[in-house]
């Protein structure tokens, strides 16, 4: 227990340490340069104006980055679904992989954040805009990756399973699925960050609420302690995610080698 | 018929590979009879064709001409009957699942006919039950080759194909896995009961040691050049390899394999 527990310090002293400092050192730069030239609120505000207007009211920051969060995880979901769904089916079939694959290309090099505002034409006001984008932008990364694992297998074991005579079905639960987990958690490392940027451009052009609506707003009228804190706290949000994933990874890809070697 | 008694009949096989730039030849009119119950190597140098006939024979390929009748049926009627065990140069474990979990996985695929044995049996044979929940990145190379032989015999098959299932190992465990795997075929109680092995190999040693008959293929495209009865006593130990009649047959392999070489 002891053991355990220094051993649980000395992580944090030799991995959380030195960003912590080096994170001190750019906010105390930023501060100081910010007092020696002088530079106007309505420019570039203090880190200590940030802190401030952010403890005025966090529980505001906080309900508005929930409600980001919410959108681009419900977009993230629902882009998934379908990538994965339509992988499944491209794994099995070259024609519908070579008959949709160049659609997705498409879809990839086009800027999506550009439809936006289509969206909301279509869409309205609502929350689902903003679903669909983030949906959208997770959408190529989730496919690539989940159509190479479904296929990267294991050929000794796939050979092995047809000597067997083996259906796809079985194939495909208890050797491709299983297979592809490392890719679909390397596409989620993009792909969640990817929903937030969909949720936040949404809310843009759309005005009520999420911290992509504060962003904007603060903009407008120059309030830039808010526009800070907004983004402080979509950093926030972005590096949970980060750490998140990473701790479920590790629970469920303790067999592969990308987390094997990390420990 | 008389051929009911062939366990593994083929008939002119030849194969083409067609996928390359150029056609590739890798075997031409290959035909044997293998008896139940026989332990029959398949030497040969590298490149000669013999993974591909194993995999002819085990229904994963299917040969440009000739044919291919397991207990006089096509291959695919015995993979029905999960009555095939096939181990590869690497052991192809799932990495997700335990020793035991991959032992058990033949049982697990749709259609398993045949009663299988118990994967706790199994691992005790292959003399690796304190092993059943570690993962196959846990294990050495020689103990994960023998989880691969442990899931290979979970469906009880009769035929077992081996392609240089020792290849990748070390000289010091290569040897002990040789007499490993002579323990585990000669334990079945009845010698009628015994499964019939094809044993791909490019090891002189590991062909003499372990077999009743070796066919020696050569060339390229690859042909029977030799099919020699190995008449040493059983059970066999380590120090047959130093016996006479051993290195008869040694040196007889030899000229086949130098003599024919392309």
């Amino acid at each position: 227990m002891n053991g355990r527990l220094s051993s649980i310090l000395r992580g944090v002293a030799v991995y959380g340490l030195p960003p912590a400092i080096a994170f001190a050192v750019v906010i105390g730069l930023w501060e100081a340069y910010v007092a020696w030239r002088d530079v106007s609120i309505l420019v570039v505000p203090a880190p200590s104006d940030v802190w401030e207007r952010f403890f005025d009211d966090p529980g505001y920051f906080w309900e508005q980055g929930w409600w980001t969060l919410y959108e681009a995880t419900l977009g993230l979901i629902a882009g998934s679904a379908v990538a994965i769904t339509l992988a499944v089916i491209m794994a099995h079939s070259r024609p519908v992989e070579r008959g949709l694959l160049p659609l997705a290309i498409a879809m990839k090099v086009t800027p999506l954040v550009a439809i936006a505002p289509v969206l909301i034409i279509i869409f309205g006001f609502g929350t689902t805009p903003k679903i669909f984008l983030a949906a959208l932008l997770c959408f190529f990364p989730m496919l690539v990756n989940a159509l190479i694992g479904f296929r990267d297998v294991d050929s000794g074991a796939l050979e092995f399973m047809r000597s067997l005579r083996a259906s796809p079905w079985s194939v495909f639960w208890k050797l491709r699925v299983p297979s592809s987990l490392p890719y679909l958690f390397s596409a989620l490392r993009i792909t969640y960050p990817l929903a937030l940027v969909g949720a936040v451009i949404a809310e843009w052009f759309t005005g009520n609420r999420g911290l992509g609506f504060v962003v904007y707003s603060a903009a407008q009228n120059l309030r830039t302690p808010e526009l800070f804190s907004a983004i402080a706290v979509l950093a926030v949000i972005g590096v949970v995610i980060n750490i998140a994933l990473s701790l479920l990874e590790r629970r469920v890809l303790f067999w592969h080698e990308s987390v094997r070697s990390t420990r | 018929m008389a051929n009911e008694t062939q366990h593994v009949r083929l008939r002119g096989l030849s194969h083409v590979f067609t996928d390359g730039r150029e056609p590739l030849h890798v075997l031409d009119d290959v035909s044997m009879d293998v008896p139940h119950g026989q332990f029959t190597s398949i030497i040969g140098p590298s490149g000669c064709g013999k993974s591909t006939l194993l995999r002819i024979v085990g229904g994963l390929l299917a040969p440009s001409a000739g044919s291919v009748r397991i207990d006089g049926a096509p291959p695919r009627d015995a993979q029905r009957r999960h009555d095939i065990g096939i181990v590869f140069q690497e052991p192809a474990l799932l990495p997700w699942r335990t020793v035991a979990g991959n032992v058990r996985l033949p049982l697990e695929i749709d259609g398993a006919r045949r009663r299988g044995t118990e994967a706790e049996s199994l691992l005790n044979l292959v003399g690796l039950s304190e092993f059943r929940d570690y993962y196959p990145h846990q294990l050495s190379g020689g103990m994960a080759q023998r989880v691969a032989i442990a899931r290979a015999l979970a469906v009880d098959p009769t035929l077992l194909l081996m392609d240089e299932p020792f290849g990748a190992l070390d000289e010091i465990t290569r040897t002990a896995m040789r007499y490993e795997l002579l323990r585990i075929w000669a334990s079945q109680a009845k010698a009628a009961a015994r499964k019939t092995v094809l044993f791909v190999t490019h090891s002189i040693t590991e062909a003499i040691v372990m077999s009743d008959r070796i066919i020696v293929i050569n060339g390229r495209p690859g042909r029977v050049v030799a099919d020699t009865a190995v008449e040493l006593p059983r059970p066999r130990t380590q120090e047959i390899e130093r016996s006479a009649p051993f290195l008869d047959y040694a040196d007889h392999l030899r000229g086949l394999l130098d003599g024919a070489a392309a």
